[in-house]
């Protein structure tokens, strides 16, 4: 099935739409080329919202691919996001999650920068070479752009621009996950790691059939009327109704399970953001589950829970129980998903292909028509990362 | 150490070992049993508690939660799990007396899990419990158990209070 070429690994993809081959989730090989044309190529990857580092000076430190940058809250409000390297000699500036800090210091040679990313002190820069600026030595700045008050990165100069690239089907319920305006308070963060390739990990996080959640079945809670959109370029959202029955027998606290907001009419969104990000607002849940691929195999995701600014404390208290509980690796409703995930990682070490069934209507033509349940939705995702790859579709 | 008497360490003693027991032997009932009626659990990333930051892994802030902790992990997710052996490994490290019947104790834990039918035996988490401790007639229970684990990335999903 693979080839080496001089532009990296391929793997011929099989003529159906609707199938995948198991090796995608199995060649390491692939992954320097995800890296090039996916991470660091024509995509926009979202990397902390303003309610994270509220504050001038608060910084996070994140990944994008294998590259570790960090965003941070400049004296002048803006929020930046920057390469974590010393430019200099390379040494890390930012070494813990979070914190914050007046101004940047390298430990190596003290080298100073400002929180706008300029260098501001080069202790014998006299000694330096003839050509040094310290002008020409600010940190490596990341094309940037905001919505909702989430910061999205790109490494190139090509990638559309943010809303363009989201398109209104995508990012008008992202701004109702992120509080419809954006005035978001972050309550906290669970972060895990799934022993699955980043890929199986979009497959299953955002889109699953119902059929997984005993605990809704128990609960007697099945999901109302609802629909999936899916853009060109393999970002899929889905809506629908919560009908959550007035009486949860199976439990002795189903003030869980209350859903007491009124800023949507639906119940659920959940979103799938090519290439690896979950969005969901599930109840008075609203969280973003940054994800970074650990290598091709291992994935961590960070779950971030938002409250918002209008809350009064009953409805803060209630989102923190909710969240604490419903969702991310120890969910009542969620940890079922975490299950499949290495399940399906164990299951793809066989040949041939994994089968996409439900609402293809066409093996030979990709639709972006899809039914509320159906998993042809991951359709379109896959057939965007075959043509980032170059990967050829068999004739035969 | 405070001049609490030996009755008392041992009894907390006692409870913490009748905790991990129950967990080290998948007994979700004596789990549940060392936790008064008013009793909570909370399992939360230190990360959280050094920002201030409420989401916790699991919040049980009521017995009622305490009763659905062990119904989640009896009846609801019993068949998706991929179950795994717990053992862990607690110390006393701080016990002091709040008020008459009550004290604060403070274990440090490191918690080995091997997935069921294999081999790898990893580590779930490390960190300390910060506990409130009735005490009536000799026995000892929980008022609230809170497991902050170093540990802020888990190795896996977790299925289990730690």
């Amino acid at each position: 099935m693979t080839k080496q070429s001089t532009e990296g690994p391929t793997l011929v993809w099989p003529k159906k739409y609707n199938e995948i081959p198991k090796a995608v989730f199995e060649m390491e090989e692939l992954w320097p080329k995800e890296l090039e044309t996916i991470f660091y190529g024509e995509e926009w990857h979202p990397i902390v919202h303003r309610a994270e580092i509220p504050n001038p000076g608060d910084y996070k430190a994140a990944e994008l691919g294998e590259m570790p940058i960090f965003a941070v809250h400049g004296e002048d409000g803006e929020i930046r996001v920057f390469q974590n390297t010393c430019t200099h000699r390379g040494t890390s500036l930012i070494t813990e999650s979070s914190g914050n800090k007046k101004e940047l210091e390298c430990p190596y040679h003290r080298w100073l920068f400002n929180l706008q990313g300029d260098l501001v002190g080069c202790p014998n820069s006299r000694d330096y070479a003839p050509g040094f600026d310290r002008k020409n030595f600010g940190l490596a700045k990341l094309r940037l752009e905001e919505f909702c008050g989430l910061f999205f990165v790109t490494m190139s100069d090509k990638t559309p621009p943010l809303k363009e690239y989201l398109g209104e089907s995508f990012y008008e319920p992202l701004s109702r996950i992120l509080g419809g305006d954006g005035r978001l308070k972050l309550i906290g963060y669970q972060k895990v790691m799934y022993d699955c390739n980043w890929k199986a990990y979009c497959d299953n996080d955002g889109y699953h059939a119902p059929l997984l959640h005993k605990a809704f079945a128990l609960l007697n809670w099945q999901g109302g009327k609802g629909f999936q959109k899916v853009t060109e370029n393999g970002h899929l959202s889905f809506e629908s109704e919560l009908k959550i029955p007035d009486d949860i027998t199976a439990l002795e606290d189903g003030s869980i399970l209350d859903f007491k907001g009124t800023e949507t009419s639906t119940g659920s969104i959940v979103q799938m953001q090519f290439p690896v990000t979950v969005y969901s607002k599930h109840m008075d849940m609203l969280n973003i589950r940054y994800a970074f691929p650990k290598g091709p195999k291992g994935l961590e995701v960070h779950y971030a829970y938002f409250s918002h600014e209008d809350d009064d404390e009953e409805m803060l208290a209630h989102r923190i129980r909710q969240s604490s509980n419903l969702l991310g690796p120890c969910g009542l409703i969620s940890m079922e998903d975490a299950s499949v995930f290495s399940r399906i990682d164990i299951g793809n070490k066989t040949p041939g292909n994994a089968i996409f069934q439900k609402g293809v209507e066409d093996e030979h033509k990709l639709s972006f028509t899809v039914k509320q349940n159906d998993e042809s939705g991951n359709l379109p995702r896959w057939e965007h990362y075959r043509k980032r790859m170059g990967f050829e579709r068999s004739e035969s | 150490m405070s001049k609490l008497s030996n009755d008392t360490v041992s009894a907390v003693e006692n409870l913490n070992r009748d905790y991990i027991c129950a967990l080290d032997n998948m007994d979700m009932t004596g789990w549940l049993a060392c936790f008064s009626q008013q009793g909570s659990y909370t399992f939360i990333a230190e990360e959280n508690v050094r920002r201030g930051l409420p989401i916790a892994f699991m919040l049980d802030d009521c017995y009622e939660r305490l009763q659905d902790r062990v119904t989640q992990v009896v009846d609801i997710q019993i068949d998706s799990t991929e179950h795994y052996q717990m053992r862990h490994f607690t110390q006393l490290t701080n016990i002091v007396e709040q008020e008459s019947g009550t004290v604060r104790a403070t274990f440090n834990f490191s918690i080995y899990y091997t997935q069921k039918d294999t081999n790898h035996t990893k580590i779930l988490c490390v960190g300390r419990y910060e506990d409130i401790i009735t005490l009536k007639g000799g026995k000892a229970e929980f008022k609230h158990r809170k497991a902050i684990t170093d540990s802020n990335v888990l190795p896996r999903y977790v299925a289990y209070p730690v």
